[in-house]
């Protein structure tokens, strides 16, 4: 893509007159036209420059979130909150932050929430697009790297994204970590978001390959009901996913507060029971 | 906020740092006396040591006047401490609180360098300031009794703790009547 | 243990170095609240009328929608204030108190002048960080005095003067209806049209006009000359809400067996 910049191109970066290549290396990567790159010789410095100082304000609605994913024997489970956080005021507290690309394909969204939803939504287009094509439903391993390409061609121009792309394809269950960075990754477990730390003490301590699928959401919805009790930019319902052989299911939606007094209440009744010396 | 004969404070309980929640169970009130109440937002160092700073004050106010200090005479006390740091303040607004001679309510908010603001209904401070004014400029009413102002308080903080990330995870509310002070410990949201 | 032992008075400097750490590591700090003002002064034929909105302002949000900003100086001079809603508060406190102690001393009405020379020394001392804007009025032995009082410690001597945000609405009213020797009502008249313009044309003025009259003999203040942006309704039932879940409630008598003295005495001012 050669343009003529001498009379677009702005004298601060000091290269007025000058005729260039526009865009990163990565431009060839992902589909075109999908987003407009300004026309601008280092578009990356040009937007975070523009920016600069709102970061907070304007480019990272619901930063703050709790989302998790792990693969075990039936299937995968992802299980996220759903609050929308604006710097410190909750903007919304029952957002969907497991967004649905196709009936085998699910995304979960951590960062900014305009990015994680445009993408994936973009990524279910490419994903329909690929089975018409090929007539056969797309590997996950292929669709989270449409998704990885779409976003390196906007890297360091602010996309703010932490995604897991899981489904069941060919190979059985498989589960992959995206972010704005370009990182791909495949794993069996995954938390995202700023209460991540908090709902991964507790997945690693339950974790087993072996889980029933009633354990495994157990599992999912106490890690993530004490990622949003200590987290105060997670909050407000539990959301749990399960992929299994023949696409996913949702499999509950519950509220975090109440979940907590039920919690508290089931505790003390343990507490309260005779201790039993084997 | 105030009542008929009586007066609220309240305040949620959650210690943070940042996002993350640290204790659920350090309520920024402080009985001064029988009659008055002191609610310190902000810095929790800041908070502690003011209000170390202001038990000695009034330890020794009291030895020297053998009397308890009025509401008003303590938020003039407050102010001046702030003040006296103007150039390098504590991290704190404080609320003074209390019933004075007449059993009247006496409700004082103060921000960092110590700026009286008197109100005659209600004082808002802390994170999530902006929203518990409205709330309470809604469901304020002249003359509440001692219920009908725990109601409105109690309500009020949910109200706003709920849309605040870095306030909840339960509250208190002390009620301060000429027949002593109610202490409630309100059920709230936990995330 | 610095709090623990007497002061003799002045700024201290204690929290500086930490609280520059504080905001380096990132801390946010609270906003001071502003008074965000319009004040105003004006010279008639008898003594010298003061005005004043009642609008305090932290950022965006409306602090107090009725404070009082014509501060006590003596019994024959008051002070608006603007800026920094703590400093105009406790510098002028502290002068009135000087004066107070100056007059029990010398047994004389306080001047004008005397005051405006120790509030402008103070300000400059602090070099505008004691951010205060000043409008002094007051009759004495020399008649009816109006100065400005600007942060930095410069002062002006007029006979009509504004202050603050609204400053340049309040003036425009003065510069085209201010007249040499006016009555008593027209000089209310135009104060309250300028601290009007300033409620209506200045987003940091609103609430009510204050307004005190300070002649030779005496001093009126008139708390809410206008009340032009009250309230305008309330529900007048209240709302019910679902009863609140309380998890322990416990309830603290008052000690009996002491009996505490609420009366305050007089404070002893003769020199007897």
């Amino acid at each position: 893509m050669n343009i003529d910049l001498s009379e677009a191109l702005d004298t601060k970066y000091g290269r007025s007159g000058l005729s260039c290549e526009v865009g990163p290396d990565a431009v060839e990567l992902g589909e075109e036209h999908v987003l407009t790159i300004p026309n601008v010789p280092r578009p990356d410095k040009f937007l975070s420059d523009s920016f600069k100082g709102q970061e907070a304000e304007v480019l990272k609605f619901a930063h703050g979130t709790t989302t998790l994913a792990f693969v075990f024997k039936h299937g995968i489970i992802a299980a996220v909150d759903s609050r929308a956080s604006m710097g410190v005021y909750i903007g919304s507290g029952t957002v969907k932050k497991i967004i649905e690309i196709n009936p085998f394909l699910l995304g979960t969204m951590a960062g900014g929430a305009a990015d994680c939803s445009f993408w994936e939504r973009d990524l279910g287009r490419q994903c329909r697009l690929f089975e018409l094509r090929n007539k056969e439903r797309i590997s996950v391993a292929a669709a989270s790297k449409l998704l990885v390409n779409s976003v390196s061609r906007f890297r360091g121009m602010g996309l703010s994204m932490g995604t897991m792309i899981m489904g069941w394809d060919k190979t059985g269950p498989a589960l992959f970590y995206v972010d704005n960075d370009g990182t791909r990754l495949k794993g069996n477990l995954f938390s995202v978001g700023s209460g991540s730390t908090f709902a991964m003490g507790v997945l690693d301590i339950g974790y087993k390959y072996d889980l029933s699928v009633e354990e495994a959401c157990e599992l999912g919805r106490r890690s993530i009901y004490h990622a949003t009790h200590r987290d105060g930019a997670s909050g407000g319902i539990i959301n749990i996913y399960h992929v299994g052989e023949d696409g996913w299911t949702k499999i509950s939606s519950e509220d975090s507060a109440q979940k907590h007094y039920q919690y508290k209440a089931e505790s003390t009744e343990q507490a309260s029971a005779p201790m039993v010396t084997s | 906020m105030s009542g008929d004969g009586c007066v609220a404070i309240a305040s949620d309980t959650r210690l943070g740092q940042q996002y993350q929640t640290i204790a659920m169970d350090v309520p920024r009130m402080f009985k001064m006396h029988d009659r008055l109440f002191l609610g310190l937002t902000g810095l929790y160092t800041d908070t502690q040591t003011l209000y170390n700073l202001f038990k000695f004050k009034l330890s020794m106010y009291k030895m020297r006047e053998g009397r308890e200090i009025s509401p008003e005479t303590f938020a003039n006390l407050v102010s001046s401490t702030l003040y006296e740091k103007r150039f390098g303040p504590y991290f704190t607004e404080p609320i003074v609180v209390g019933l004075d001679k007449d059993n009247k309510p006496y409700l004082c908010g103060m921000d960092l360098l110590g700026a009286l603001a008197c109100e005659p209904d209600f004082v808002t401070l802390g994170t999530s300031t902006e929203m518990l004014l409205g709330a309470c400029e809604t469901f304020y009413r002249e003359n509440m009794n001692e219920d009908q102002l725990f109601e409105v308080v109690s309500q009020t903080l949910m109200m706003a703790t709920d849309r605040d990330c870095l306030s909840g995870w339960g509250g208190v509310v002390h009620i301060i009547s000429k027949e002593g002070i109610t202490t409630k410990t309100i059920k709230t949201r936990q995330d | 243990m610095e709090s623990m032992s007497e002061r003799s008075g002045g700024f201290s400097f204690d929290n500086v170095a930490r609280n520059h750490v504080l905001e380096e590591k990132g801390m946010k700090m609270p906003k001071a609240a502003k008074t965000g003002t319009t004040i105003v002064g004006v010279v008639y034929k008898d003594g010298v009328v003061l005005g004043a909105d009642t609008r305090a302002t932290s950022e965006t949000t409306v602090f107090e929608k009725y404070c009082e900003k014509i501060h006590y100086i003596a019994p024959n001079i008051y002070c608006c204030g603007a800026g920094t809603a703590a400093d105009t508060e406790h510098t002028t406190a502290m002068i009135a108190s000087k004066l107070e102690l100056h007059r029990l001393d010398t047994g004389r009405q306080s001047r004008v002048t005397t005051c405006l020379t120790m509030l402008k020394r103070h300000l400059f001392q602090y070099q505008g960080h004691v951010s205060a804007a000043l409008v002094l009025g007051g009759v004495d032995l020399h008649g009816p005095h109006l100065y400005t009082v600007y942060p930095h410690g410069s002062t002006d001597a007029l006979p009509f003067v504004t202050m603050g945000s609204g400053s340049l609405a309040a003036m425009a009213v003065f510069e085209s209806k201010y007249k040499d020797d006016m009555t008593l009502e027209e000089g209310k008249q135009i104060v309250y049209e300028a601290i009007s313009a300033g409620i209506y044309n200045d987003m940091g003025s609103g609430g009510n006009v204050n307004l005190c009259v300070i002649t030779k003999d005496k001093t009126e203040m008139l708390k809410g000359y206008a009340k032009e942006n009250m309230r305008p309704w309330r529900k007048s039932t209240p709302y019910t809400f679902p009863k609140t879940e309380v998890l322990t409630s416990k309830i603290d008598k008052p000690r009996t067996d002491i009996s505490v003295v609420v009366e305050s005495e007089k404070m002893e001012v003769s020199a007897s």
